[in-house]
């Protein structure tokens, strides 16, 4: 049904002359006003419009919001928002979705090495802020760092 | 009655077991994927870098007061609005890129040329709109790699860059920390969004390339369009690194 053929039995155009292997897979695609293309075209657009409203959603928080809802908050919606929009570009439109689970596999894995990238670099970023004695956050003016953090840290 | 099951179920597929591919990609789209991937790590890398500098900052700019900038609207407060639009443009030009992907599945050559041309007027019209919003940063906010370091620098060059509400007791105080943030802001901004830009160009000329190449038939003779799929693959990451960018740089 995709454009990906997993299930055709194309081993023997992966051998040799990789060459033929697309001429050879998609030689049965011909009709592109057909129900099966049409289909396609219509998943194509419903993501467009998908990503649109998503992109809108953020864009009204970011302007009306953003100041009015607590900070986490609202960078957790910024966040959740942004890791569903990637997916969706990856997944169809990269048609990444269409593949082989052992190929998701070997591009997604080496993804995670991010989630512990993203937690060593900021806390260390976070843990300098509050170690430097000269730092302004070390008083009252971030909102993380309450009043007395002044005495908290210095002891 | 053991003979009556001559027919099982077939053994369960063993990918890894040699003799065929277990990704069932061809060579070129599995090599672009490696190549997506360590291009990942290095937006990756930049990106990080840009959130540990922000987390050791104890005030940063607020992205509603640095862009809120219209072409011909003059001196309108609009925050996002302009960043929306290319954002737009970028989504759009993914959507008929991956029109011309499906096209040259059907060997459809006319209409996978009229999809990558409006595809290369999409990235065009992203890069117009970039080097608006640098011309605009440079011109009129003076803002460029390395500004924003002289100590006698005055407040009022950059204290509109900041939310008051967060920021005013550091800006009365300690400006040079809040000039400090605003260097690295604008270093980290001009250094990914360049970056980013740079890959729209590339990308802009790779489809220039396949667009004249399916115009002249080459990919009809070698009966597939696999070259506009890689190449599909390419144009879409940068469209994902947009989609970081902008939350990385214009909402958090």
């Amino acid at each position: 049904m995709s454009g990906h053929h997993n299930s055709d039995n194309i081993q023997h155009l992966y051998e040799g002359d990789q060459s033929k292997l697309y001429s050879g897979v998609l030689s049965h695609h011909t009709d592109i006003n057909s129900p099966e293309s049409k289909a396609q075209v219509k998943k194509i657009w419903k993501v467009f419009w998908i990503l649109l409203i998503i992109t809108v959603v953020e864009v009204v928080i970011g302007m009306f919001f953003s100041h009015s809802m607590p900070k986490g908050l609202v960078n957790f919606f910024f966040l959740a928002l942004t890791i569903l929009k990637a997916g969706y570009i990856v997944s169809i439109f990269m048609h990444l979705g269409d593949e082989v689970r052992s190929f998701i596999s070997t591009v997604l894995i080496p993804l995670v090495l991010f989630v512990w990238f993203i937690i060593a670099f900021l806390s260390d970023g976070f843990f300098w802020l509050r170690m430097n004695n000269s730092s302004p956050a070390r008083g009252d003016t971030v909102k993380e760092a309450p009043a007395n953090a002044k005495h908290t840290n210095g002891h | 009655m053991s003979h009556t099951t001559v027919v099982t179920s077939e053994p369960k597929e063993n990918l890894w077991a040699g003799g065929r591919s277990p990704y069932n990609l061809s060579y070129g789209k599995i090599m672009m994927w490696a190549f997506l991937l360590s291009d990942a790590l290095t937006f990756g890398a930049f990106l990080i870098s840009y959130g540990t500098t922000r987390f050791f900052s104890a005030v940063w700019p607020d992205p509603n007061a640095v862009f809120k900038s219209f072409p011909f609207m003059g001196h309108a407060d609009l925050p996002l609005l302009f960043v929306s639009l290319m954002t737009f443009i970028l989504i759009m030009s993914s959507v008929t890129m991956v029109l011309a992907v499906h096209a040259g599945h059907y060997n459809d050559k006319k209409s996978v040329a009229k999809w990558l041309l409006w595809t290369i007027i999409g990235g065009i019209c992203f890069l117009a709109c970039q080097a608006w919003e640098w011309t605009h940063l440079y011109g009129e906010v003076g803002a460029l790699w390395g500004g924003f370091t002289d100590p006698a620098t005055p407040v009022e060059k950059f204290h509109h860059f900041f939310n008051e509400h967060n920021a005013g007791h550091i800006l009365a105080t300690q400006p040079g920390v809040a000039m400090q943030a605003t260097h690295n802001f604008f270093n980290y901004f001009f250094t990914i969004t360049g970056f980013h830009g740079g890959h729209v160009t590339s990308g802009v000329v790779f489809n220039i390339l396949i667009l004249v190449n399916t115009v002249n038939g080459v990919y009809e003779r070698r009966g597939h369009y696999e070259m506009v799929e890689k190449i599909g693959l390419y144009w879409h990451f940068v469209d994902l690194v947009w989609v970081f960018v902008f939350t990385c740089f214009y909402l958090l």
